[in-house]
């Protein structure tokens, strides 16, 4: 990138240790999908060549929840689901960000009924909303872009994360 | 299109003109034993589809008839309507699909069950795809079949309080949605609420008597 002709020899450069870290979390999100309906769709159609979030630095799918700091809910949760749900996010180390993709995970969509949790966010914490049905790849997009927002201005001892 | 539908201008034709005396017999009834075609409560023409409607448990005797004499070895589904406030024979009608390969008839066999009676023979003996069909069926209204070997929840959490697709079942269900615990991160440890106790139920896990009358009220037609 031409980068090293400008700083030659051995360079140095003062940064705060805040910024420094929330650039790097917020280059590179791990997601971890947990897509359970037809929204999941939409969440794959971002993650493949088309619409590419590796531009963003959120490419490395984990499929371990482990290994990951950004869940993203899409689709609908059943009560049996739920259950599920919680242990996933709880296996999350922190820090760690929560997408909920779609109607049916924001707020159960149309599916008023007994077996659909009425939105994840009254039992998991929620940072960003991506509101249609289904959004479309571009929204996930710009929900990335949300948390990126989120991720900059957090401050390292706000005990949030557990610091 | 391969089936052999009668073409329908041939049909508008022929209703009017001659009101046949006797119908040609359907030719699995016509093959029943007397002793079976004695429990037929009803034979029902729909769409070129054939189906018998019997009483718990006499579906039994004729489901085991079709499956060995006539050779429908092929089960589409088993599953149940609940007819709550409507003037029926019983309460619940359990439904058999079934099928022949070598000639690709389907038929379906109706059985009236009693909500008293709440139990119904198994046919899983007969065909094995019945314990999925079973075990939904009893997962969604209770009815217990006697000699299923597995009958398990299917569908719904192991300790769902009540068999939803009653119809004296809420859509919006007693609240078990609600029923976990919020976490939340705060200082990095997760604190959560406690869940409310699942709702009471009443009888087989469903309704009051209120709620009944209620249906009742609601699924009579309008302007009575
Ligand atoms: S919001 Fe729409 S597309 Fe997404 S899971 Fe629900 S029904 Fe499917």
């Amino acid at each position: 990138m031409g980068l090293e002709s400008l700083i030659s020899g051995e360079g140095f450069l003062t940064t705060k240790i805040n910024d420094l870290v929330n650039w790097a979390r917020k280059s590179a999100l791990w997601p971890m999908p947990f897509g359970t309906a037809c929204c999941a769709i939409e969440m794959m159609a971002t993650f493949s060549g088309r619409y590419d979030i590796s531009r963003f630095g959120a490419e490395v799918v984990r499929f371990s929840p482990r290994q990951s700091d950004l869940l993203i809910v899409s689709g609908r949760i059943s009560i049996k689901m739920m259950p599920v749900l919680q242990k996933i996010y709880r296996q999350m180390p922190e820090p760690k960000w929560v997408i909920s993709m779609g109607a049916c995970a924001s707020c159960g969509g149309v599916f008023d009924t007994y077996t659909l949790v009425q939105g994840v966010d009254q039992f998991i914490p929620v940072d960003v909303y991506v509101p249609g049905c289904p959004p479309r790849p571009e929204s996930l997009l710009d929900a990335v872009f949300e948390i990126q927002q989120i991720i900059e201005g957090e401050k390292l001892d706000s005990g949030k994360h557990g610091s | 299109m391969t089936d052999e539908r009668p073409d329908p201008a041939d049909g508008a034709e022929e209703a009017p003109s001659t009101p046949e005396p006797a119908p040609a017999q359907h030719p699995v009834s016509a093959a029943l034993t007397p002793a079976l075609s004695s429990t037929i409560l009803a034979t029902l023409e729909h769409q070129g589809q054939t189906a018998f409607v019997v009483r718990s448990p006499d579906q039994r005797a004729l489901l085991e008839h079709l499956r060995f004499e006539q050779n429908f070895e092929y089960l589409k589904d088993v599953t149940a309507i609940d007819f709550l406030g409507r003037d029926t024979v019983e309460r619940f009608q359990l439904v058999y699909v079934l099928h022949r390969l070598t000639d690709h008839l389907t038929i379906r066999v109706h059985a009236w069950l009693s909500e008293e009676a709440d139990e119904a023979p198994s046919v899983v003996d007969l065909w094995d795809l019945a314990r999925w069909g079973e075990r939904e069926t009893h997962d969604m209204f209770g009815i217990v079949f006697d000699g299923n070997p597995d009958l398990r929840r299917l569908l719904m959490p192991e300790d769902y309080p009540a068999f939803p697709l009653l119809k004296d079942y809420p859509l919006k269900g007693r609240g078990e949605r609600r029923q976990f615990p919020y976490l939340q991160p705060r200082g990095g440890e997760m604190v959560e609420g406690t869940p409310p106790p699942y709702p009471v139920t009443i009888g087989r896990g469903m309704h009051t008597p209120d709620y009944i009358e209620e249906v009742r009220r609601e699924s009579r037609p309008k302007g009575e």
